[in-house]
């Protein structure tokens, strides 16, 4: 006869309204390991997705997603024609952004109406307005190669050598919507999913040369200008000063030629060459930096998203403390509510293990249940979260053996004030 | 007759020094199989004390407790859970079912406590819940039964392991008469029938004429212990006193010399 059961069934009511209200705490629990597990997801996603072993950067420079380095695009040959190198694929990448204000509707409104809400006191006018600006990590690949769009989700690939772009989902921009950049209009053509940077900003992937010409070219403005002023000054230099025309011819026709650069090469190396033996022969190249596809996702998950990785993980540390004080209080106000069944148990002879075993036991199955219920709640409410948010069952599994442990804690106060009731308190009143 | 239970010198002293206060004064008892002993006296008698040594409960300052021929308070330490369990049942004023327990699983948990298997447990159950007459309300929660069910249900929950002894806490206080002479008449059978001695402690002098025996408690200490029939026979001139109407508290704020901690 399991008593614990029993009770639980006759209290129904208290025992199942605080289960649910445990299993709500649990749910925001498993939410922010979601969203933890969704920050090292978007910190990884792209370099990942690229299936790069080795990012090559310019010397002194950390990886391609933390700081916009620059090289000459010929490099990649030169890396190409190394022994163990599969493949070198030459990749430019930049944050950019369009003019393209957002028209939320639904629970993205909310969202933006509960952010003005809840910080309205804390900020000048206007820092929470809606964004006017559609922010992007733009990757410029070569077809073929490295770094183009894993999965294309809605869509197709870039087919043209111009002008056609693959969006991820969450710039909100639809196919065959066309986006004005640096002057060219540019045609989406296919959508990926949950390709995010590291800040979570969606990529949009663009044909290297089109790449190219939207983050390296200057202004049309600004180059007219220079060539106009380096114009004048070979003008001037050929009257008084011959020996300086040819470096001022050489600095003005570097204007264009810094259309040929890249931000990174990724390196895939053959199946059974040593990475480190290829990235140590790499790192003797004067202006190359190397890193392994490891060491480039730590930069980026140690690097910006450290602080807030440390923040989630403490807070939902204190949430699992709390739902253990929580489950520990419920458990200790049911055995209150109990003392007087407890004392005629202890008098009808009932074996001290079995009386604490049904404490224990019925906070263990609140936590369990609370647990059950609460990462239900989290999976049917991810898609709602504005950024990536993905707990797994293998949380929900890990969660399961905590809280059994913190439910076993949490209902020693308990035990220990069942420990206390004295049978004879059902004599003689 | 085969002895059920037999005290000897049983003494109870709470506190110490000019707080000493002697509950029991060398209580010398015996009660035999299928006797119906009702236990009276005054308010702060020392009833509830010796209903919490025959329990097991606590233990005596002094004395000895022979429980089925077995003398508990000698030899190596007993197992004072087990032999409530196996040996003693016990009946209380306000019945005191589990209220999460129907009445039927009320009356197999003493069976289950004691490792009887379900099928068994159940068997058992029926039958003792046909003898006392409840059986329709097998299923019902206690919060469904009348106060006198309640008790039927309590009576067969005490006789479910066939202790050697029942001890009944005031078992018809929180009844009517003829529900409380109902109650006092089952026990009167249970005792007869099934050979059970029975100890009640009860102020209700209503209920007298169903007991084989009256034990009269004042100060600690027994005054009189008078079957049923030399009561009768002596009544012009002795008979029980009637006690007066106020319940006896334990001493709770007291620690008990020797007490067992549970």
């Amino acid at each position: 006869m399991n008593l614990a059961l029993k009770d639980a069934r006759y209290h129904l009511f208290k025992f199942t309204s605080s289960t649910l209200g445990v299993s709500l705490l649990l749910m925001v629990v498993f939410t922010l390991g979601g969203i933890i597990r969704g920050v090292i997801l978007d910190s990884s996603t792209v370099t990942s997705a690229t299936g790069a072993d080795l990012w090559v950067v310019q010397k002194g420079w950390l990886g391609p997603f933390v700081e916009i380095s620059r090289l000459p695009e010929d490099y990649y040959h030169a890396i190409q024609s190394m022994h163990g190198v599969a493949e070198a694929s030459p990749l430019v990448m930049a944050w950019d952004h369009v003019e393209h204000p957002m028209k939320p509707a639904g629970l993205m409104l909310f969202m933006y109406r509960n952010a003005r809400i809840g910080t309205q006191t804390m900020v000048e006018p206007h820092w929470i307005d809606m964004t006017r600006e559609l922010r992007f990590l733009l990757i410029g690949y070569s077809p073929d190669h490295l770094g183009g769009p894993p999965m294309i989700v809605a869509g197709r690939d870039i087919e043209a050598s111009h002008f056609e772009l693959v969006a991820d989902t969450k710039t909100g921009l639809q196919i065959g919507e066309i986006v004005r950049l640096r002057g060219f209009d540019y045609t989406v053509v296919g959508l990926t999913k949950n390709m995010v940077g590291f800040n979570a900003d969606p990529v949009i992937y663009a044909r290297l040369e089109d790449a190219q010409n939207i983050i390296f070219e200057p202004d049309p403005d600004l180059l007219r200008n220079i060539r106009r002023r380096r114009g004048g000054q070979i003008g001037g230099a050929e009257a008084v000063a011959p020996r300086l025309v040819e470096p001022i011819a050489r600095i003005s026709s570097a204007v264009s030629e810094n259309l040929h650069m890249i931000n990174a090469i990724a390196v895939k190396v053959e199946p059974g060459v040593s990475v480190e033996e290829v990235a140590d022969e790499i790192s003797h190249w004067k202006h190359l930096e190397v890193y392994t596809a490891a060491r480039q996702v730590n930069m980026q998950l140690m690097g910006a998203n450290r602080l807030i990785l440390m923040q989630l993980s403490l807070f939902r540390l204190l949430l699992l403390i709390i739902a253990g004080v929580i489950i520990g209080l419920i458990t200790y106000t049911f055995t209150l509510d109990k003392i007087k069944d407890i004392a005629v148990l202890k008098l009808l002879g009932t074996q001290t293990r079995r009386i604490y075993s049904m404490i224990i036991q019925q906070a263990v199955l609140m936590g369990l249940l609370g647990t059950l219920l609460g990462a239900m709640l989290e999976f049917a409410s991810e898609p709602y979260f504005p950024r990536r948010v993905s707990a797994t069952l293998g949380d929900m599994g890990q969660m399961l053996v905590i809280i059994t442990v913190i439910s076993i804690l949490a209902s020693l106060v308990a035990v220990r004030r069942a420990m206390q009731v004295d049978p004879r308190i059902v004599l003689g009143t | 007759m085969e002895r059920a239970i037999e005290t000897k010198k049983l003494v109870m002293t709470y506190g110490k020094g000019r707080a000493k206060v002697e509950a029991l004064k060398g209580i010398d008892l015996a009660v035999n199989k299928g006797e119906l002993l009702a236990i009276m006296g005054p308010s702060g008698s020392g009833k509830t004390t010796l209903l919490m040594i025959l329990g097991l409960v606590t233990v005596p300052t002094e004395g000895q407790l022979i429980l089925a021929g077995d003398n508990i308070y000698n030899g190596s330490p007993r197992d004072f859970q087990k032999l409530r369990r196996e040996k003693i049942g016990f009946i209380f004023q306000f019945s005191n079912l589990i209220p999460f327990l129907t009445a039927e699983e009320n009356i197999v948990l003493p069976m289950d406590l004691v490792g009887v298997t379900p099928e068994k447990a159940h068997a058992r159950a029926t039958e003792l819940l046909d003898y006392l007459e409840v059986t329709g309300r097998a299923r019902e929660l206690p919060e469904r039964l009348s106060g006198g069910e309640k008790q039927r249900v309590a009576i067969a929950r005490a006789l479910a392991n066939s202790p050697a002894m029942i001890l009944a806490d005031e078992p018809t206080a929180s009844l009517d008469t003829d529900r409380g002479l109902s109650v006092m008449r089952l026990l009167r059978k249970v005792s007869t029938e099934k050979g059970t001695a029975i100890l009640v402690v009860t102020h209700d002098e209503r209920m007298i004429g169903e007991v084989d025996r009256v034990l009269l408690l004042v100060d600690g200490a027994v005054v009189s212990d008078e079957s049923q029939e030399q009561s009768q026979s002596e009544a012009p001139k002795a008979g029980p006193k009637m006690v007066t109407d106020n319940r006896e508290k334990p001493n709770e704020s007291a620690v008990p010399v020797g007490e067992k901690n549970e």
